[in-house]
């Protein structure tokens, strides 16, 4: 664990004790079952965003494909009568072709990812309302799907399986990240695309592969958005869910220049953000200021972190000067 | 035989001429010196021969085999590495994973092939042993002084047997302690048999390591003779054109 993870776990574990103090509702099953559930939900994409940041882009879609992919996923199942394991097939197909679409134009067409992505927060979500002619998509009256909501908001000894679900997707992202060549190779092409190319990296690929991983991931997360609230507002399901996924990475030690940021951290992010957003429900404090308690920790929290660096920095420099003055002496 | 050979190297940028009828000859462990003012076309020499880009006109072979290399990676597998004058780097990384980077070793793990750290480590140690240098492989390189770094770009030549390593400017931008101490690697790659071409604007950095100094001025090659039989002066004339050629 870095030392970056461990600072953060220890603001997670610091603002659940005053949060506990102040409400101790806060450790009662219910609540942690939850909080669990919207960890998991949140993190799932989170960490695909993760990815994507890595290479030093930036995906702003993913809340508006989480609702396109939510009310594709809706009519097929409820609807057209599509099997559930064909339409989340399907789904996840889908997501992978609209990553490749972002990285192959942000590679190829040498777009900006921030442009790339805007256009398509804009294009799937009014797609999403389009098709649906703004209604609401919704699984007709008593159709049930035992498996796939077992497999959705189904729990285990109370652990929801979203949250297991985000946990199998941390392990398995976590041997891609940081066991396996593809992950040496994204954290050079985030750091220095050049020297990665040098060095035979085929770039382009890596950096398309993570856009498609971001997608995927929010596809996958939209089954599970979408089987969670059972309908799916187009015009509203998964709004600024984006903006969440990049603060989750950002809170978790991901540089936005690329190049930095562990699994770990992502993860750790999703879950403080889901705590605040806990901390503002049991202590009572209007909801509608919900975002300004999370922008406010996200700032002095990424302040804390640069300061504490710098201050590192400093730190090892000096003594770097050091030996250096004494070896000039000793010369 | 000569590890690299050029007959005749011309190269255009549009209506700029960078080079214009090269020809010179490497032999195996051989450091020769490349020199010339800026614009003269160094970097664009070197950039033929790593595989960059192909000549407009003329023929390149390694070890009397002609070769066309359309990119990079083909003049790799020939044998060929290059330090960047800009350090081709990555200060996110360990040395270690740097030196592996493009070329990681893996073993199986259940269904995966992950990196094999291990092996990573301790080769590296291996190399840069034998660079004798004091670069730590699992120290991240944007903590390291300019010398380690070189060894770190150097040790990848190491790690693919090349057989040539071009160097341009490695002395740029680093303090005098470590341009001793790159000039020490220099040394070491060509007492295993391995062929360097150093590109340096320092006059005493060339003439301290280098067999065989090269001159270019405006694209041609106006002087390649034994280092010994040359001086600084002499080169600094060439370089200027106060000498027309030798
Ligand atoms: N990509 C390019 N496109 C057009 N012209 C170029 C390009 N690269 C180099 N040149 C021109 O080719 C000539 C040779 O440049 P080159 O970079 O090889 O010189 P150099 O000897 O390495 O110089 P320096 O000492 O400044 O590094 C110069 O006139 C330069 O302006
Ligand atoms: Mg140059």
């Amino acid at each position: 664990m870095h030392k970056k993870d461990l600072g953060l776990a220890i603001l997670i574990i610091a603002v659940g004790t005053v949060v506990y103090l102040r409400n101790p509702l806060f450790l009662s099953p219910i609540n942690l079952g939850n909080t669990a559930n919207l960890i998991g939900l949140f993190g799932l994409f989170a960490i695909g965003q993760g990815f994507v940041i890595m290479t030093g882009g930036i995906d702003l879609s993913v809340g508006s494909v989480i609702a396109l992919l939510g009310v594709v996923f809706v009519d097929m199942v409820g609807k057209f009568g599509v099997p559930w394991p064909l339409a989340v097939l399907i789904i996840i197909l889908l997501g992978a072709i609209i990553g490749l679409g972002h990285g192959l134009l942000i590679t190829r067409f040498k777009m900006q990812p921030f442009v790339v992505t805007l256009c398509g927060l804009l294009i799937y979500r009014g797609i999403a309302r389009g098709y649906t002619a703004e209604s609401t998509a919704g699984f007709p009256f008593g159709a049930s799907f035992p498996d796939l909501e077992w497999l959705t908001i189904g729990r285990s000894f109370g652990v929801p399986h979203s949250f297991v679900a985000m946990i199998v997707v941390a392990i398995v992202m976590w041997m891609v990240l940081h066991q396996s060549v593809f992950g040496r190779h994204l954290y050079a092409v985030g750091k220095n695309e050049e020297a990665a190319r040098f060095s035979g990296i085929r770039t382009d690929a890596v950096t398309i592969s993570a856009y498609v991983i971001c997608s995927v991931l929010a596809a996958i997360a939209a089954i599970y958005f979408a089987m969670f609230t059972k309908s799916v507002q187009p015009s509203s399901h998964g709004n600024f869910y984006e903006l969440y996924a990049i603060a989750a990475a950002v809170l978790g030690g991901f540089s936005l220049r690329g190049g930095e940021g562990s699994i770990i951290g992502v993860v750790l992010g999703a879950v403080l953000l889901q705590e605040l957003q806990n901390l503002v429900n049991l202590l009572g404090i209007p909801s509608s200021l919900n975002f300004a308690v999370m922008g406010t920790v996200i700032l002095l929290g990424v302040m804390a972190d640069q300061q504490f660096s710098a201050f590192r920095a400093r730190k090892s420099a000096a003594q770097a000067m050091n030996l250096l003055q004494k070896d000039e002496a000793r010369m | 035989m000569s590890v690299l050979e050029l007959k005749n190297i011309s190269k255009n940028y549009g209506a700029i001429q960078a080079l214009n009828g090269v020809s010179l000859t490497v032999e195996p462990g051989e450091v020769v010196g490349l020199m010339g003012d800026n614009g003269a076309g160094k970097s664009t020499l070197v950039k033929v021969i790593a595989g960059n880009f192909a000549p407009s006109s003329g023929e390149v072979l390694i070890s009397g085999q002609t070769v066309n290399f359309h990119k990079p990676l083909d003049a790799q597998r020939a044998g060929i590495e290059v330090v960047y004058q800009d350090l081709a780097i990555c200060n996110n990384l360990s040395a270690a994973s740097n030196v592996f980077l493009g070329r990681e070793p893996t073993r199986q793990f259940g269904p995966f092939q992950i990196v094999d750290y291990k092996h990573m480590q301790n080769r590296a140690v291996e190399l840069f042993a034998r660079l004798k240098s004091e670069t730590r492989p699992r120290d991240l390189v944007k903590r390291m002084s300019g010398g380690q770094r070189q060894a770190v770009a150097i040790a990848r030549a190491l790690l693919t047997d090349a057989r040539i390593v071009l160097m341009d400017e490695p002395t740029a931008a680093i303090s005098v302690r470590q341009v001793a101490e790159v000039l020490n690697l220099i040394r070491q790659l060509s007492e295993q048999g391995i062929a360097v071409v150093l590109i340096s604007h320092r006059m005493p950095d060339v003439f301290e390591v280098a067999d065989k100094v090269i001159v270019l001025r405006r694209g041609q090659l106006v002087a390649s003779k034994n280092a010994s039989d040359s001086s600084p002066e002499e080169v600094t004339g060439l370089i200027t054109g106060a000498i027309e050629a030798a």
